[in-house]
């Protein structure tokens, strides 16, 4: 295979006269399962191999995508990728050149516990089916109980031209299991997620059983809680929340094409944005994490990235362009979701770092506010606008948890609200998630619990 | 690459249904892909990607002992890779636990054939043209102000083709392009940075207007230069088709999908033929309406697209089934199995999800507001609770308007409410339709929305 894609890298270089050339190859095997109640919709199961060309010809990018490890299928595709570069090159202001790389050859084998790829569809099916009986059978009210499974098992192979080669396995397990209640006509809705890089044992750390009843009971919890009351509010967040606000509201600022777009972080680097208590990191080496790797898909050693050091930023996440337009070194985060489509810039772990503080004495100092405990989706915009949506959140009334209150979000300017975070618990959590930008990117995201002296709360009371 | 002829795609599906049924399935569906995109990148000011991505794949739906298996692939050249899948799809089916409520696969019916869907100017296009088109957008968003920064769009055409065959018949085969450009943008002065402004055109036929897309995009960018702040209150908002598409797709869409009404994950269970929102609006799924971004003679189970009523004149009249879920009800499907390509399994979806005009014009709209907001972008959508309608999101910004003028911009705007209040709220629809995903719609003006401000 590496043979190939050196062969077919050649032809860019020797041919097309391309300065820079990487071939990706992938075979991937996939099991999806889909279980409604106690209904199996459809056992999946999938194939797939195909070959990403990208070439570099005079500063433009060609990028070429094709389902096949055919030899002249492959050299048509790269000639139309050069070709194309060629064409767009003919516009270029500033022509793009890639930061140095080490050259490496490697081949990364897993050796997992429990391969997926080694487990029977029945068994897969019967995990599913268990975290669907746990969460129905966990109170009548609950109606309804989705779970859906992923495996993901193959090789990723990358050759460049400048004599990098790696081939390195890859492996996902993924579940995510959702449960609606009805009763007297309020609606309730919830979610749970779990995803590993480790293997199938992920099944044995959390149960099913436990899945579909932790599920289960926020959709319970919630028949009672209430719609809040809009307007800015001292909140607490769950590490669930802290880990989604540090990837929506400043992950997706300090990714470098984005900074180089102008964000809010742009003319921010190198100063303080945050209280003294913020430090974030984006991190591709926490064995068996959803999101960790050893290499991105530029042929880059992955590393843990430090963000913000003590409410001040001290580095951005890049790919080899980005790197080289700042006069940084690359950190591993050109990533693709697949073959079909080029490497960008995406987060991996990204978390914050623990301090000092029990959860008693952040709740202690609120007066009147919101627990904010669990979060459904989050969205970040450039000019530093974070929102996070709330599935599961609780009043705070004289520094005791109270009520629960229902489908809120939270939403501030990102640069604003880390000034204001105020204290920052021991404890640690750490979230499997995906996150969209274009493509989807299999993430996660954590950090302790936190206090933060006001955000706009969004409620319709 | 040469795009797979018709007779090949047809013969490939129908060839996987027949190896299925001998290898013991009682039932099976097969599904080709092919698509063939070119697209050219814009990213931070500039026109500096390319690309062209070839997929083509095969999935088989298959029935043994009333349990459904899939597999695919997308090596479709190699009959012993689809043999193979064959024999994982039993498999699976075979692990799987039967389904008591499988009747059957849809049968063979015919075929409308909707217009506008297929361009050879789009097939033919060259990446010169393509990045000619990328160029003038470009150009027409710099010209608009010094301040506007384009960050990121691209022009990209498209020929995809499917074909569908079932053991019960069903045999079909359709091709469509569609071209898109598109342009994000923001504008900066200072330490202020605006929301990311953005506007494209998508079509069937090679129309597009990149000067448009390019200076819109930017107006809107620098329109949302200068901010105020604005009050807590309940108010009158009109919402532009960015929004509209963005909320419904996670509230109201989820409504109308017969599977969430059987499973009681809809508020519109038992609600046919009841009022369930204002007497202006009327919305019907259109999946063969003229040039619809998601027109095409079948769905992804080989039925056919149709027109169903799903909202008229604010009666709730029919929701939206695919095979299996209108013979739970001794219905028939209304056409709405859709697929994601080949790698995976229908679910029910609309096509055109399309919201009837009503007759005013957008100014005139927008001259009778007293106080209120024009919302273009939502931040958060995608967490409103899908099952009760409830919604808490950003307004990412929101144009004050103030006795028929759009006075300023605000940031950081929050808005909440239900799904199914709004809808009982609106008071006016606009005249000026256009598709942005599965929603054609015009602006629609609802009252009393919970806005929350700094």
């Amino acid at each position: 295979m590496e043979d190939l894609l050196a062969k077919i890298n050649n032809v860019a270089i020797q041919k097309f006269g391309a300065q820079y050339a990487e071939a990706r190859a992938q075979k991937m095997f996939k099991t999806m399962l889909t279980v409604k109640e106690e209904r199996v919709e459809a056992a999946k199961q999938g194939i797939e191999s195909g070959v990403a060309l990208r070439v570099l010809v005079d500063g433009a990018w060609g990028f070429a995508s094709v389902g096949s490890l055919d030899g002249e299928i492959l050299e048509r595709a790269v000639s139309d990728a050069c070709r194309m570069a060629k064409t767009a090159s003919s516009h270029l202001k500033t022509p793009i050149k890639l930061a140095k790389a080490n050259v490496i050859t490697d081949r990364v084998e897993l050796k997992p516990k429990k391969n997926p790829a080694d487990i029977q569809m029945e068994e897969k099916i019967k995990t599913a089916l268990t975290v669907s009986k746990a969460s129905l059978g966990f109170d009548e009210r609950v109606k309804s109980c989705t779970t859906d499974y992923l495996d993901l098992t193959g090789t990723n192979y990358f050759v460049n031209s400048e004599g990098t080669s790696i081939a390195e396995d890859t492996l996902y397990v993924w579940a995510r299991t959702t449960a609606s209640a009805l009763n007297e006509g309020v609606f309730t809705f919830s979610r749970e997620e779990i995803g590993s890089t480790a293997g199938y044992e992920i099944f044995d750390e959390q149960t099913p059983e436990d899945l579909g009843e932790k599920v289960a009971e926020r959709a319970i919890k919630q028949l009672s809680a209430k719609s809040l009351r809009g307007g800015t509010f001292p909140v607490v967040l769950g590490p669930n929340v802290v880990g989604v606000f540090v990837h929506e509201a400043f992950g997706h600022l300090a990714e470098a094409d984005l900074a180089l777009s102008g964000d809010v972080l742009a003319s921010n680097l190198g100063k303080k944005v945050g209280s003294d208590l913020v430090t974030f990191y984006d991190d591709g080496t926490i064995e068996g994490a959803f999101g960790a790797f050893k290499y991105d898909d530029e042929g880059v050693q992955t590393q843990k990235t430090l963000l913000i050091k003590d409410g001040v930023v001290a580095g951005l996440m890049h790919n080899r362009e980005t790197a080289q337009k700042f006069n940084a070194e690359p950190t591993g985060n050109a990533r693709a979701e697949d073959f079909r489509v080029e490497p960008i810039i995406r987060m991996r772990c990204t978390y914050m770092e623990p301090r000092d503080h029990s959860f008693e004495e952040l709740v202690e100092k609120v007066k009147q506010g919101y627990y904010f405990k669990s979060f459904r989706g989050g969205q970040a915009n450039l000019d530093g606008t974070f929102q996070v949506g709330i599935q599961e959140g609780y009043e705070i009334n004289n520094g005791e948890v109270g009520a629960p209150v229902r489908d809120a979000s939270i939403s501030g300017n990102t640069l604003e609200t880390l000034h204001k975070v105020d204290a920052v618990g021991k404890d640690f959590l750490l979230d499997p998630g995906r996150c969209g930008k274009g493509q989807t990117a299999f993430v996660s995201d954590g950090g302790p619990h936190i206090s933060v002296k006001e955000v706009i709360v969004g409620g319709s009371a | 690459m040469v795009a797979l002829k018709k007779d090949l795609m047809l013969s490939l599906a129908e060839n996987a249904v027949n190896q299925s049924l001998k290898k013991g399935a009682s039932e099976a569906e097969a599904y080709v892909y092919e698509g063939q995109a070119t697209n050219i990148g814009i990213e931070l000011g500039q026109i500096s990607k390319t690309n062209r991505i070839i997929d083509r794949g095969l999935g088989i739906r298959l029935v043994a002992n009333k349990a459904v298996g899939f597999a695919y692939t997308n090596v479709i050249d190699d009959t012993s890779e689809v043999d193979n899948i064959i024999v994982r799809a039993l498999s699976a089916a075979r692990a799987s636990k039967p389904d008591p409520d499988w009747k059957s696969l849809p049968g063979r019916k015919a075929y409308a054939s909707p217009e506008k869907t297929f361009d050879d100017k789009i097939v033919e296009l060259g990446s010169e043209e393509l990045v000619n088109v990328a160029s003038t957008m470009l150009d027409a968003a710099g010209q608009v102000d010094k301040r506007v920064f384009p960050v990121e769009g691209g022009v990209g055409g498209a020929y995809i083709s499917n074909a569908v065959a079932n053991s019960n018949g069903v045999s079909g085969f359709d091709k469509g392009t569609i071209v898109e450009c598109s342009i994000a943008t923001l504008a900066r002065e200072g330490n202020s940075v605006t929301p990311v402004c953005f506007e494209f055109n998508a079509s069937r036929s090679y129309e597009v207007d990149p000067v448009w897309v390019g200076k819109e995009a930017a107006n809107l960018a620098v329109s949302a230069l200068k901010t105020k702040s604005v009050e807590t209150k309940s108010t009158t908002l009109i919402l532009t088709q960015f929004a509209l598409q963005d909320l419904f797709a996670y509230t109201l869409i989820n409504a109308v999908k017969a599977d969430s009404v059987q499973r009681n994950q809809s508020p519109f269970k038992g609600k046919i033929n009841e009022k369930v929102a204002s007497e202006n609006l009327t919305v019907y799924d259109d999946g063969l309406l003229s040039g619809g971004l998601h027109t095409s003679p079948f769905d992804g189970e080989g039925v056919p697209h149709q027109k169903t009523a799903v909202i008229e004149k604010g009666i709730l009249r029919s929701f939206l089934y695919d095979s299996y879920s209108a013979k739970k009800e001794g219905k028939e499907s209304t056409g709405n199995a859709e697929r994601a390509g080949y790698l995976s399994t229908p679910s029910i979806e609309p096509t055109n999800f399309h919201v009837l005009p009503g007759n005013k014009k957008s100014d005139e709209m927008l001259n009778e507001v007293d106080d209120g907001l024009i919302i273009y972008y939502l931040q958060g959508a995608h967490s409103s609770n899908p099952v009760s309608g409830e919604f808490s999101v950003v307004a990412s910004p929101a144009w004050k308007i103030r006795k028929g003028e759009i006075t300023h911009c605000s940031r950081g705007v929050m808005l909440a409410g239900n799904i199914f209040e709004l809808l009982k709220n609106v008071s006016l629809i606009g005249d000026n339709e256009r598709q942005i995903g599965q929603l054609i719609s015009p602006w629609i003006q609802v009252e009393n929305v919970r806005v929350i401000g700094k």
